[in-house]
């Protein structure tokens, strides 16, 4: 068995993969960020205000803080985190990885990899999230 | 020959690596055997007999990795976290950092009275009391899967102290550097307040940069050369580089707007190489003469430290009306001292002011570091054994 290209636009992908994107406001706490994300069963959530992405959480690194008592060894950054609770906006990704609705998804396999992401946002035009190119449901496809 | 650094520095690296390994088998204190391995360089021991001099390269590379430090603590926290930390956390480092560097000072002082130097070694020593060791304090609450208000308390008031040791550190020798108080207050505005302007600008150059760069192997060198040159900057502009470099982190943190991983993480890697660094050449510095000849002030300084803190905490948790159990245990809590004092105490043997008595410093620090870490987390489980926060059922093995 060999892995098919995808020739299909992110729109097309969309409308044949509808896939819900997680998203969290700002001063969310961890513990309701991952039980968002277990809930979509997503490894991402972007954290929205206004209508905007304004970043990304993954979702080792916010278990990696929500069980810092299980850890033998923490930062000082990771003992401010945990003892201050922080929230979505001071644990965020600023500069997180997109696609557009024009782009082909065999061009944007590369980016979720490079930058580890399994849900990437697709933004329209205006800049508004419109949906998630899910890794696994793209390598599903691929390999069928 | 010309003077063999590298040999000299990867020997001390790798004999305490080797140590190290050691230690995890025999479960040893980590620090400990790495400020052994730096012992048995030192001129007492091998370092005397194959003729290996500790030259003025050690003084870069303690000001390099003490760099590095300040660089995280002041990234490790924004504005607002401070704000949520409360009262209980923020008023009980207070206490515990002024309480410990008022007994000691005073101790210190009334021991060395009519001493030359004295009150510059008893300010020295006063300002070394003030951080702790976040690790231990960690490894311990981990070990015994410890919760409740003392742990969250002790694990705030940790991870405070340590920015709050640098800076009264820096305030030190800022003070020190000036001939007459008129003469040292003028020095001191000029290097605190360039400290604050050149690290607040550096800081916001990193995230400037920071946010045009996609690919994130670039991170750990854009982060290095922001701290070496700012580190340079501070040097011929008379600031102080630890300030500096905190200023650095913290504005460098708020103004990239997130939860630091891209500017920290990379460094927070090199920590470990920092600590391995600190103890092996606070070993290799290790004199036996001096170290015997100031055994009485290692008590002394061991003694206050701990009574400082005990009662500073106390008074500023009644303060603050914390709950029965931080106001009784959180002092023993905080007993551990590691890292930041050695590293802070190695730097002022490249001061002029402590050329007489940096060693002395240096030694005293050493020694009392390793009674701490024998000794810390002891004070540290029975605080939180005694405040009902562990139970041995849950204990990790």
């Amino acid at each position: 068995m060999t892995e098919r290209i995808i020739t299909l636009s992110v729109t097309e992908w969309l409308q044949k993969h509808p896939a819900m994107l997680v998203s969290v406001s700002p001063d969310t706490d961890i513990l309701d960020i991952v039980r968002a994300m277990l809930a979509h069963e997503s490894r991402d959530a972007y954290v929205i205000e206004n209508g905007r992405v304004r970043g990304h959480l993954s979702f080792n690194k916010l278990v990696n803080h929500l069980f810092s008592h299980d850890r033998p060894v923490h930062s000082h950054r990771q003992l401010f985190a945990r003892v201050s609770a922080a929230t979505a906006e001071e644990l965020m990704d600023p500069h997180f990885a997109y696609c557009r609705e024009d782009e082909q998804i065999n061009q944007i396999l590369h980016r979720q990899l490079q930058c580890d992401v399994s849900d990437l946002v697709v933004l329209a035009t205006d800049n508004t999230p419109i949906g998630v190119i899910k890794l696994t449901e793209v390598v599903r496809e691929s390999l069928q | 020959m010309s003077d063999p650094i590298f040999l000299h520095l990867g020997l001390l690296l790798v004999t305490g690596l080797l140590f190290s390994l050691l230690a995890a088998r025999f479960n040893l204190p980590r620090i400990a055997v790495y400020a052994l391995a730096g012992l048995i360089w030192s001129q007492d021991l091998l370092g005397g007999v194959f003729n290996l001099q500790l030259g003025n390269w050690s003084g870069m590379l303690t000001q390099t990795a003490l760099a590095l430090i300040a660089y995280l603590i002041g990234g490790s926290v924004t504005a607002r976290q401070l704000k949520r930390l409360g009262n209980t956390i923020v008023f009980c480092t207070a206490g515990e950092v002024l309480g410990a560097a008022i007994m000691v000072f005073v101790a210190v002082w009334l021991f060395l009275s009519g001493q030359a130097q004295a009150l510059l070694v008893a300010a020295a020593l006063s300002v070394l009391a003030a951080s702790t060791a976040p690790a231990a304090t960690v490894a311990v609450i981990h070990e015994y899967r410890s919760r409740g208000p003392l742990t969250t308390s002790l694990l705030g008031v940790v991870a405070l102290d340590d920015a709050v040791g640098i800076i009264l550190f820096s305030l030190l020798l800022v003070v020190t550097t000036g001939i007459s108080f008129t003469g040292a207050m003028s020095v001191a505005a000029v290097e605190v307040g360039g400290a604050l302007l050149l690290g607040a600008v550096m800081g916001w150059a990193l995230a400037f940069f920071g946010n045009r760069v996609r690919n994130p192997h670039f991170f750990l060198p854009m982060v290095l050369s922001a701290i070496l040159l700012s580190q340079g900057l501070a040097q011929i502009w008379h600031c102080s580089p630890l300030l500096t470099a905190m200023t650095l982190g913290f504005v460098g943190r708020a103004t990239y707007k997130s939860g630091g991983e891209r500017l920290l993480a990379p460094v927070e890697y090199l920590e470990e190489l920092v600590f391995l660094v600190f103890f092996t050449l606070a070993g290799a510095h290790f004199n036996l003469n001096v170290l015997l000849g100031g055994a009485e002030l290692v008590v002394i300084y061991v003694l206050a430290r701990v009574v400082g803190k005990i009662a500073g905490t106390n008074l500023m948790a009644r303060f603050t009306d914390a709950p029965p159990a931080v106001r009784r245990y959180i002092g023993l809590g905080v007993v551990p001292q590691a890292g930041i004092a050695i590293g802070l105490a190695l730097s002022l043997l490249n001061h002029p002011a402590f050329a007489d008595t940096g060693l002395l410093i240096v030694n005293v620090i050493l020694a009392s570091t390793l009674i701490y870490e024998l000794l810390g987390p002891f004070a540290t489980r029975y605080a939180l054994r005694q405040a009902g926060e562990i139970s041995e059922e849950g204990r990790y093995d």
